[in-house]
Formats: C-alpha cells, structure tokens, sequence
C-alpha cells in the first residue's frame, strides 16, 4: 500500500490532484447506479445512511410529539385542583409513558438518529460501515417502539414510573403486564440503541475523509464517539436490571424481594449505573450539534477545540461515578454519598469548560442572529439555569428536601430539554438545507423559538417554587387551598405555549421539506465542514483530502473539485456500493469496503425480533419462539451475503494509492465491531457479578443459606478444562485454516465441531452439577444468582453454538479459506470471550462462597 | 491499532482511569465495610475506611501525576522533532486531562478528613 505521509495541500496545478480531468466516460453513472435506493414497496428495504437516517429522525420526532400530547393531557389535569379529567390510575401510565417515550424513544434514538444522517456526511464517508445494521436498528425501534406506545390506548401501559422501582413493580404490587411491556419493550430497544452505537465506533474511527487526523475530526465526531462509548459500557447495567426483574416476575427468582434475601436496592443501582450516564448521553450529543453549529453562526473557527474535546471525555468517565446521587434518599452511609457527591460537582467542570468555549467562540466572530443561533441562545441560558439547580441537588441535605418533589421535575425539564431539546431544534435549522431542497423559515422560527423559549419558562420555573412549597412529583391532583393553584395554572399555559411552538414547526415544515438527494438547498450558512459538499445517494463524487477542520473555508474550491471527481476513489472499484476505510489516527487510506446493499433480511429481522419480545410479554410464548427462529434465520441470510472476499486485486484509488478490497484481522472494520461487542457483553457480565456480589453483601451468614450444598471440585474443574479444550482447539482450527500446519490432518470443521462438543459440555456439566445439589433458583436471592449468571454464560455458549454451525457451513459452501476469513475470525473473537466469561463464573459461583466461608 | 497507539490512548486517559480505580476501591470497601457492620475494623492501628481512602488516593494521585509529567514532556518536545498533527494532539490533550484528573482524584479523597466512616 502506499499511502501519502502528510496531507498535501492542494493548489491549482492540475497534478497535484488525485486524479486527473476528465474523467471516464460512464464511471458516474456506474457509481450512482450502485447507489441508487430501491423504488416501489422495496424502498422500505434501502439503506443509504441519508434514507433510514430521515425515517430514524421523523420516528424519533414523532414519538417526542406523542410523549408530548400526554404531558399535555397531565398539564390540563393539574391546571386546576381537585380536577378529575383523568384518574390516578390513567395519570400513572401518562407519567410513566411520557418519561420513558421521551428517554427511550425519543432523546437517545433521535440523537443517533441525527449521527446516522450526519456523520457519514460530515467525514465525507460514502456511507456508515454497516448500513444494515443500521436499518435493522431503525425498524426494530420502530416496530418495537410503536407497539410499545400503543398499550396506552388499552390501559396496559406501564405505570410503575420511569424508572420502574420495585417492589412496587414486582409481580406481588403489579400483578398485570404493565410492568413487562415496560421490560421487554425497553430492554429490546436498548439492544438496537446499541447495535446503533457499535455503527457509530466504528464509523467515527475507520471511515473518514483522508487526512481528517483525530486533531481534524468535527466536535460532533468525538461527541458521537463518547456518546457511543458511554451507551457500550452504560446499557448494559438496565438490560440486565430488566433481565433481572423480568426473571423475577416470570419465574420467581427473588433478586429484588427481601424477605427472600434480594434487595429493591439492588435495582437502582443497576438501573442509575445506566440512568445517570444516560442524561450524558442524551447531551453530549447535544453539546456536538452545538460546536458544530456556533463556529457557522459566528463565521469563525470553534475556540477551545482541545478544550472542548477534554470536557467530552472527562464527561464521559465522570457520569459514571454519579449515579447514587439518585439514590441520596435511601440511607446509604454519608461517607458513600460523599463520593458521589464529589464527582457530581467534578462533572459541572468539563459542562463549563465547554459552555465558556462557546461563548468565546461566539465574542471572536460576528454572531447571525439566526433561528439556529436563537435556539443555541435559548439552550445556553436554559440548560445553565438547569446546571445550576443540579448543583443544587448534587448536595444530599438539599436533595433530602427536595427529593421527590416538583422541583426535581423542574431541574430535570430544565436540563433536557435546555440541553437536548433546544440544541435539537438548532440542528434541524442548521441542517435542513442538507437534507430538503428549502430550509425552513426564519420568519416562523423565530416565532418557534419565542414561543417554546417563553413557554418553557412558564411551565417550569414555577415548578420550582411548587416543589419547595411542598407538592410531590407523581400526583394525579391535589386539594384545594394548598398554595399551588396559581402556580398550576401558570405552568399549564406554559405548556401549551411550547405545543403552539412545536405546532408551527411541523406546519413549517409540512410547507418546506422536500427530500433531497442530490438537490438540496445547499450551503446556505456558508458552513465550514464536509456534509455542506455537493452530494447525492453516494454521499460525495470523490473522498476529499483535507488539511485543516475547516476545509470549506481553508481549501478553496474544494467543492468544485470534489464534485469533478479530483479526489480519491471518484467511482466505484468493484462495481458495487464502497466506503474508504482509513486508520484511525492519522486517516490514511487503508482498504475499501465492500459496503451491502439494500435487502430484506435487516427489515424482516427487525420486525420478527420485535415480534419475538412482544408476544413473549403477552404471553404467547410458542409464537413467540417461532418468530425468535425466524429471525435468527433472517440474520443468517443477510450475513451469508457479507464476508465477500478480495473480488479483484488491490485498486487505484488515486495519487498513486493502490488499496485491497478486502483485508482481515484487526485491521477490518468488523474485527472491530466484534471487540465493541465483546466490551457490551463483558459489561452485562460484569454488572452480573456486581448482581451477585451485592446480595451477598446484603445476605450476612446467608450465602450460600443454611442447607445448600455447593458441588464437588471435580466437576467445576472438569467444566473448566472442557472450555480451555475448547480454546485450544478453536485456535488449532485457525492455524490450520491459515495454512502454517498443514500436517494435520484434522480439517477446520472437524475441529470447530469437537469445539463446539466441549463448550456445550462444559456448561452442561456446570448446569448438572449444580441441579444435583437441589439448589432452587426461587427460594432465595443466592440460588437466583447462581442460576442467573449460568443462564447468561448458557446463552453464550448457544449462541456460539450457531455462529459455529454457521462457521461449519460457511466453510462446506467453499466461502470460508485462508484469505476470506472474517467469519472465521469473528467467531473466533466470540468463543475466546464465551470462554474466558465461563471460567470466570465458575471462579465466582465456586470459589467465592468457599472462600468468604459463609460470612 | 498498534501497540503505540494503544499506549497513546491509554496515555491520554490515564488519570482518568486512575480516578476510576480509586472511585471502585473507596466505593466498594465503605460499602462493605460498613454494609457488614465492620466500621471500626482497624489495620494496624488504623482505621480501615479512612486508611484506604488516604491511600488509594494517594497512589491514584501519584499514578496520574507520573502521567501527566510525562504527557507534558512529550507535549514540550514536539519542536524538537517532527510529529504528525495527531500525535502533537494527542500529547496536548493527555496533559489537559491528566492535569484535571489530579484536581478530581483530590477533591475526591478530601472526604477522609471530613466524615465519619459508616454515620
Ligand atoms: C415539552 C414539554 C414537556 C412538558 C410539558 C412535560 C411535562 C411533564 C409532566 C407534567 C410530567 C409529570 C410530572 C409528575 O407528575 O411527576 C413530566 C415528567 C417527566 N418528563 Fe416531561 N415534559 C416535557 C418534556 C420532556 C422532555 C423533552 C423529556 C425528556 C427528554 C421529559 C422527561 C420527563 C421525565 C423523565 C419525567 C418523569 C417521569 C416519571 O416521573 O416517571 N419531559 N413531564
């Protein structure tokens, strides 16, 4: 390969191109031809970035207008005392719906919604790495979420609150399936928010314009990147609560119930562990939106960029060490709260450190009071007013008074939708005229902002007064000649100045939004960064070079050049859809990936997966199973088509560049999607063990209880040897599939296959061991984790099982040799964990109980 | 990723990390010693609770000041020899970092002085 050293600045003369003018005849034609979405019912199967981004964008949207019709409906029930417009039991499910649509369904999917439209553009990728994933995380969402928002209409909606505590939401208090739409649903779409965030890692690190150094990368690239890093390591913890909680109810597995030796502590622990990160999830996006928006407003580049990219990652590490001031209330020792008091306090310095980079940004340039700047005003003044009634909590004798009260309401509003909300809102001005051929109206948007301005105001900053003077959150009503009357009130016009806002909004956008894909309004802010380039189904004709952050404005007639085909890669070198990966540091170009194209197989799993879970809520458990099988087999028919192979020799794509088409290891983009993986799965692990430690901390003299026996050495041992067997061959089968030990005469198949017999069999006999003690997972807290972590670590080991079975076909199908061998290494990178996760739960269910003695 | 730059990154959020561990020690020993009763267990004459917090803080600390010493020597030496625009960045942000990380593990640590162990 031969790759430039540094990034050359590119002058007039024509050889310092990539490549040169004109360009050949058809190859255009050939690259929009390979680009172009399915017409017809097909279109639903596309999956340019630009098109599932748009759908992934509008549900999000929708879903904050839906959210936002049963705040409504809440606002009119309180505006009055004493009001019986809905019943407590309604108000329930309204608040529980409205929090968790607005978190789930709406603040988390609508910012990665925003990153799959966005980012590709931004670093002049051709697409995401893997735009199937992408769509099956769309319609799983879609399916999932809609179904998941219509248990309102059939009072089956969840109303334990957003947070869903038990007991309150154990099967003894919410006997019906409320609580499990909340846990299936939620827990499902947690699983697309996360195939999201895998896309977006890789995307970030591996695809990007050549020479976009990580010191070139746009603020929203690194935004995106701690956004996706923090939803890797963060929900993990609620997937396991609600795995948790849903095994409590289904089966009686006493994790959460006392009187069994659980803890109803337990879950807030894992449930904030994800929560409060969660807020930082929804904002740093957010704040990337904002650093990309104020240097355009203010034509002058953004002050602080190291600053800035400091703040997002200390942000990042730091929102995981706050998540008990959430639980402030529940008695843990002072000392304990201290610390996360300290680091709740530490996290308000990086939020500064950005806020003052942008209000130096702004003092350096001449800001355009613009319907962009407008929301960016708004959100600097509402999210900082937020920030300073967190402080205000962040110290435990105030939040001992205000627990539970409006006033958190208050601060939580201030904070999402000044630090979410409004940024949002900035974003779909800023970057409509990249994605319609109009951009919206600057008329109406001013009176957008006006009203949603004021009118959050109205609503929110007397709910703090409310609360100081004692009227708790989650009230249906509240009696006459408390003092909170006018207060009420006040907050309900406010709430519905917003929703004449919002109202406008669509009406203006119902007026101006037309699709664009090669015709959009164009660069109309005189913006500096790569998603303002000419562009079309491809994204850009050619892959730009760039030697500064703000090339549109550094490198003059880059546009022109890019859209001639000047730079790299200007048509496509395998005659289908292409990214150019480049390495993650210094982006040089490394490879071209061989990008899927649209196929049924990401639609139709995402709606069998979601068919999967919801029946299992209600029930149908055989159906329920069916449509899992199904889709495991949509999923294998759409991985059967990737892993293509080095169709043709390495490719020009330019100034002398020669590429592969196709490269394996850790330099190929899914070895990297594989190690992500493994990091989600370590963490459900980890919080697993966590599980299990904490109610052994809770169960004194109890763990494991009076008359339970723990098994035999042998068998943990021999269940241990079974998985290093289990390694070593799998490693043995990938040398012989590299060539280097020809001698043996054992084939790769074979060797996966007697594998697979010791993985299966070491867990059997970890399985069979521990049911002939008797030990019953319902009877108390210690069986139900003993049980739980062998239930994971069972999982693990069958779903290795099919990525094996699939491995074996793949190499009977003759797609599987030494050169084309992704497949191969993926499961590989799998079982090394599946096995390395096993052993240390053997360590852990084994050994822990011998060693602490029973104490 | 090479080895260099998986050091680089590591480099850069060193203190970080640094903060992280001695976050997990002081949480899960107060915790666990104070959820078993154990608050006044002594190691030599020392409180444990107190005693861990002292020195994880102080390891922690030292740990993340060796980092950002070191990050801000090869921050101050990029003029000497020519780096790319990645590696002068990355030197610059691990100091920024490592140097907050320090005030933080700090701030951290001050509880010992302050509060009772298991009140
Ligand atoms: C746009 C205008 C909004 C209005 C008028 C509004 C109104 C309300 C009301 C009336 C409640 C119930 C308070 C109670 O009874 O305790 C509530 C709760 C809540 N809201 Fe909003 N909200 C709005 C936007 C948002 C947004 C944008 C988010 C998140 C991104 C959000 C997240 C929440 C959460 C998490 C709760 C707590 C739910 C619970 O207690 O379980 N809200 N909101």
């Amino acid at each position: 390969m031969n790759a430039p050293e540094s990034p050359r600045s590119f002058g007039r003369n024509e050889p310092d191109y990539p490549n040169p003018l004109p360009r050949p005849e058809g190859e255009f034609e050939a690259l929009q031809k390979a680009w172009k979405a399915p017409s017809g019912l097909s279109f639903i199967t596309a999956v340019n970035n630009t098109y599932v981004g748009l759908w992934y964008i509008g549900t999000a949207f929708l879903f904050f207008i839906l959210a936002g019709i049963l705040a409504l409906i809440m606002r009119a029930q309180l505006a009055l005392p004493e009001s019986n417009l809905v019943g407590h039991d309604l108000y329930n499910q309204l608040f529980t719906m409205h929090g968790t649509v607005m978190m789930f369904l709406f603040a988390v999917p609508a910012v990665e919604a925003a990153s799959v439209y966005l980012l590709p553009n931004m670093q002049a990728a051709r697409d995401l790495p893997f735009p199937r994933l992408s769509a099956y995380a769309f319609w799983a969402y879609f399916v999932g979420g809609l179904v998941f928002f219509g248990t309102i209409f059939f009072g089956l909606a969840p109303n334990g609150g957003w947070f869903m505590y038990p007991p309150l939401t154990g099967s003894k208090y919410s006997p019906a399936e409320n609580a499990d739409w909340w846990l299936l649903g939620i827990g499902f779409i947690e699983i697309s928010a996360i195939a999201g965030a895998i896309e977006i890692i890789v995307g970030v690190m591996k695809t990007r314009a050549v020479g976009m150094s990580l010191d070139k990368l746009p603020i929203y690239s690194w935004a995106m990147l701690v956004f996706a890093v923090m939803i890797v390591i963060g929900f993990p913890a609620v997937i396991l609560a609600t795995l948790l909680l849903e095994m409590e109810r289904a089966f009686g597995w006493p994790f959460f119930i006392a009187e069994r030796g659980g803890d109803p502590l337990l879950w807030q622990h894992l449930f904030w562990f994800f929560g409060h990160p969660e807020v930082y999830i929804i904002f740093l996006p957010a704040t990337g939106m904002v650093s990309m928006i104020v240097p355009t407003m203010a034509q002058t580049p953004l002050v602080g960029y190291r600053l800035i990219v400091l703040a997002l990652v200390a942000t990042g590490f730091l929102s995981f060490g706050l998540w008990v001031h959430h639980m402030f209330a529940t008695g843990l020792p002072k000392m304990s709260l201290s610390f996360f008091s300290a680091a709740s306090t530490a996290v308000a310095v990086p939020s500064g450190i950005q806020v003052f980079a942008w209000i130096a940004t702004i003092a350096s340039g001449r800001m355009k009071l613009t319907t962009p700047s407008l929301f960016i005003i708004g959100f600097l003044f509402i999210f900082t007013l937020g920030g300073l009634t967190g402080v205000m909590v962040a110290m435990a004798p105030f939040d001992w008074q205000a627990h539970d009260s409006y006033f958190v309401v208050a601060h939580l509003h201030y904070v999402l939708i000044g630090g979410m909300v409004f940024p949002l809102f900035a974003a779909f001005y800023y970057w409509m005229p990249v994605a319609s051929k109009y951009p919206l109206s600057e008329r109406l948007g001013r009176w957008v902002f006006g009203l949603m301005f004021l009118g959050v105001n109205v609503t929110f900053l007397p709910m703090h007064i409310t609360g100081l003077i004692g009227m708790p959150r989650r009230v249906y009503t509240y009696p006459v000649g408390m003092g909170w009357d006018t207060l009420n009130v006040v907050s309900t016009i406010g709430a519905f100045m917003i929703a004449a806002g919002v109202a406008i909004f669509i009406y203006d956008l119902a007026r101006k939004f037309r699709f664009a894909s090669d015709d959009n309004a164009g660069n109309v802010w005189n913006a500096s960064t790569l998603e303002w380039l000419p562009n079309g189904n491809y994204n850009t004709r050619s892959i730009p070079e760039v030697v500064s952050r703000d090339p549109l404005w550094d490198q003059p007639n880059l546009s022109k050049d890019v859209e001639e085909g000047r730079y790299y890669l200007p048509g496509t070198a395998t005659g289908g859809r292409e990214a150019l990966v480049t390495s993650p540091f210094d982006a040089r170009p490394q490879y071209i990936l061989q990008v899927p194209g649209p196929g049924w197989q990401p639609v139709l799993a995402a709606v069998f997966t979601a068919a999967f879970f919801l029946l299992l809520t209600v029930k149908f458990v055989l159906t329920s199973v069916v449509c899992g099988v199904i889709a495991v087999g949509c999923v294998i028919w759409w991985l059967w088509e990737t892993d293509p192979g080095p169709v043709r020799p390495p490719a020009d794509i330019g100034g002398g560049i020669v590429v592969p088409v196709y490269v394996t290891g850790p330099a190929n983009h899914s070895w990297w999607a594989m190690i992500v993986l493994m990091v989600v799965a370590g963490m459900v692990f980890t919080c697993l063990i966590f599980s299990y430690l904490f109610l052994w901390l809770v169960n004194p003299g109890a763990w494991p209880p009076q008359n339970v026996r723990i098994p035999e050495w042998t068998w943990p041992s021999l269940a241990a040897f079974l998985y290093c067997g289990s390694a070593v061959l799998i490693a043995a089968a990938s040398r012989q599939l590299r060539g280097e030990d020809r001698r043996s005469p054992i084939s790769v198949p074979i060797l996966i296959g007697v594998a697979l017999l010791f993985l299966c069999g070491g867990s059997a006999i970890d399985l069979w061991a521990q049911w002939g003690t008797d030990l019953s997972p319902s009877a108390h807290a210690y069986g139900a984790a003993v049980y739980a972590i062998m239930s994971l670590q069972i999982f693990f080991v069958l779903t290795t099982l099919i990525m094996g079975a699939y491995t074996i076909a793949r190499w009977l199908a003759r797609r599987l040799d030494s050169v084309r061998r992704t497949t191969f290494d993926n499961t590989m990178l799998f079982w090394y964990y599946t096995v390395g996760q096993g052993l240390v739960a053997l360590i852990v269910v084994h050994c822990f109980p011998r060693l602490t003695g029973g104490i | 990723m090479s080895g260099r730059r998986t050091g680089q990154v590591l480099l850069m959020v060193a203190g970080l990390i640094a903060w992280a561990v001695q976050f997990t020690i002081i949480y899960a020993v107060t915790s666990t010693l104070c959820g078993r009763g154990w608050a006044d267990a002594a190691f030599l004459g020392f409180e444990i609770v107190p005693m861990t917090i002292v020195s994880a803080t102080l390891v922690t600390f030292s740990a993340t000041l060796l980092a950002a010493v070191w990050s801000f020597r090869n921050h101050r030496r990029k003029g000497e020899q020519p780096v790319s625009g990645a590696d002068s960045f990355m030197n610059h942000v691990a100091t920024l970092i490592n140097g907050l990380s320090l005030v933080i593990i700090l701030w951290h640590g001050i509880s010992a002085f302050i509060l009772p162990a298991c009140a």
